[in-house]
């Protein structure tokens, strides 16, 4: 869907470029994230393939196109969530929806995605009647209405109850199983872990890493296997290598003759891949 | 231009709905209520006058409370990646601004035919005010872009009031006497608001020909200019606004 070869960017009132020769590919159909801290470049890269900034050096491709010399058509096939609300307050969400949608050649029916997201019996209301996670809400909706063909969404589930955060993640993975392709910005490692097939994590301006949620977490993990068993009436621990298990007897021991709690793999999380990637915790 | 009508429309209903277009007949409804209480009956030589104000201040002000509006709440984010071009959106609302004008314009005259004394050419009247209203709509655009906040907006109005209005306005009720007067009565044939007046005059007559056609090219040529630079400078203004 797109093909970025070294991107570069740099605002006019810095010295240094914000965004310092990246490359990555977004699958069409995938779900890709791209993570880091905030001032990494994660929003610069977004603006650049929504278009919205075109000053940029390197290349990004757009279904084999140059994404430069795409039209304004180009907004026909995207949809774009944003965090924060987007929307005319002092009109209701129908109103809203019913503004935006005539922009579009192609619409999706606004009453089923308001009943998805739970907010038809509400669509007469003003949105500025609404809650943070009302809005948010309706930002997904906005996003989805021209039935898009790549969806780019910054933290879609920021603000959201469990409840409405599962049906936006279930929403998102229909729309990849679809055919669609969703280029994913969040903090929520959560989500990331659930989400994305592939992610990308920036840090200063470059892609520090690139590859799957399980793979990145095989990279950073250990080879290791941690057992919790019951040892008599006391509950011991004990961690063996993976690469040695099979013979490892006294791991094939503890197997046999204990009562076992929990056997975990000890890959890492993606909240410390973040965190080692990064040098930051993701909440900055 | 295929959603020029829809965003035209979506930006009545918004002006509507803000209550943008209230306060618009309340100013109007103010211009009312002091022609009612000066005890002028015909007010063919005032009638312009008021217009003026309305078309120069109002048009500026309207395309930055609306822009505002759309700035404070995230609106222009999501409408910078739709596929709508900036010629669409700028023109859009700059007609909404025209309508507006009429608007008053219609109930300034409705209110002079009906209770005082007015002979004013309307349809010469109209066409300055669209006239006038695209200038300075499109220059209410700049100013919008060169503010950071609605008080700055708010300011850079007044700024232009100040320079450009107000002495237009001294002039035409003959306060600039003497030497002063008619240096500055020359100075002011290079400014916008001097041509806007000379057009609306034109209307209940006694202007040259020369000064109304010049009037007329200049604000054509102004408007234009300002069409060009308001256009060139839309996509920096999208940029800044869509938080960088």
């Amino acid at each position: 869907m797109f093909i970025v070869k070294d991107l570069g960017f740099k605002y006019p009132q810095n010295k240094e470029n914000t965004i310092k020769g990246i490359s990555f590919e977004i699958k069409k159909g995938e779900i890709f994230g791209l993570l880091g801290p905030s001032g990494v470049g994660k929003s610069t890269t977004q603006k650049i393939l929504t278009k919205l900034l075109t000053d940029y050096s390197g290349s990004v491709m757009y279904k084999n196109q140059d994404l430069k010399l795409c039209k304004r058509e180009f907004y026909q096939e995207i949809g774009v969530g944003f965090e924060m609300p987007v929307h005319f307050s002092k009109l209701t969400a129908l109103e809203n929806l019913n503004f935006f949608k005539k922009l579009y050649h192609e619409n999706k029916d606004t009453d089923e995605l308001l009943k998805r997201v739970g907010l038809y019996e509400d669509k007469n209301k003003k949105v500025s009647e609404f809650s943070k996670g009302m809005k948010v809400r309706l930002n997904f909706v906005r996003a989805l209405l021209n039935n898009p063909k790549i969806l780019f969404l910054d933290e879609p589930t920021s603000g959201l109850d469990p409840k409405n955060a599962r049906i936006i993640k279930d929403m998102i993975k229909e729309f990849k199983e679809n055919g669609g392709t969703v280029l994913l910005t969040t903090h929520l490692m959560n989500d990331v872990d659930e989400l994305c097939d592939r992610v990308a994590f920036m840090n200063d301006g470059k892609i520090a890493e690139i590859s799957t949620p399980k793979d990145l977490k095989l990279k950073h993990g250990k080879r290791e296997v941690e057992v919790e068993y019951k040892d008599n009436k006391d509950v011991s621990k004990k961690t063996y290598s993976l690469d040695t298990l099979a013979n490892d007897d006294e791991f094939i021991n503890i197997i046999k003759t204990k009562k076992i709690i929990t056997i975990h793999s000890k890959e890492t999380t993606l909240d410390d891949i973040f965190i080692k990637i990064t040098g930051v915790t993701h909440h900055e | 231009m295929s959603n020029f009508l829809h965003l035209f429309t979506g930006e009545i209903q918004r002006m509507k709905k803000y209550h943008i277009l209230a306060a618009s007949i309340v100013a109007a409804l103010l211009w009312m209520g002091i022609l009612h209480f000066i005890e002028i009956e015909d007010l063919t030589d005032l009638f312009p006058l008021f217009i003026f104000i309305d078309a120069t201040s109002m048009s500026m002000l309207l395309i930055g409370v609306t822009m505002f509006f759309e700035k404070q709440e995230g609106v222009l984010k999501t409408l910078f990646v739709s596929p709508i071009n900036k010629v669409e959106y700028i023109l859009s609302k700059t007609f909404a601004n025209i309508t507006s004008n009429v608007l008053t314009l219609a109930l300034l005259y409705a209110y002079a035919k009906i209770f005082k004394t007015v002979n004013v050419n309307i349809f010469v009247l109209l066409f300055a005010v669209i006239l006038i209203a695209i200038f300075h709509s499109l220059f209410g655009f700049i100013i919008t872009y060169y503010s950071k906040t609605f008080t700055d907006m708010l300011m850079g109005i007044m700024k232009y009031a100040f320079i450009f209005t107000l002495p237009v306005v001294l002039e035409t009720v003959n306060i600039l006497k003497g030497k002063f007067g008619d240096i500055l009565s020359v100075i002011l044939y290079f400014v916008p608001t001097k041509a806007s007046m000379l057009l609306l005059q034109s209307s209940s007559g006694g202007i040259e020909v020369w000064e109304i056609i010049i009037s007329i090219f200049y604000l054509i040529l102004a408007s234009g200019l300002i069409y060009l630079l308001v256009v060139k400078k839309f996509d920096e203004f999208a940029i800044k606004e869509s938080g960088v």
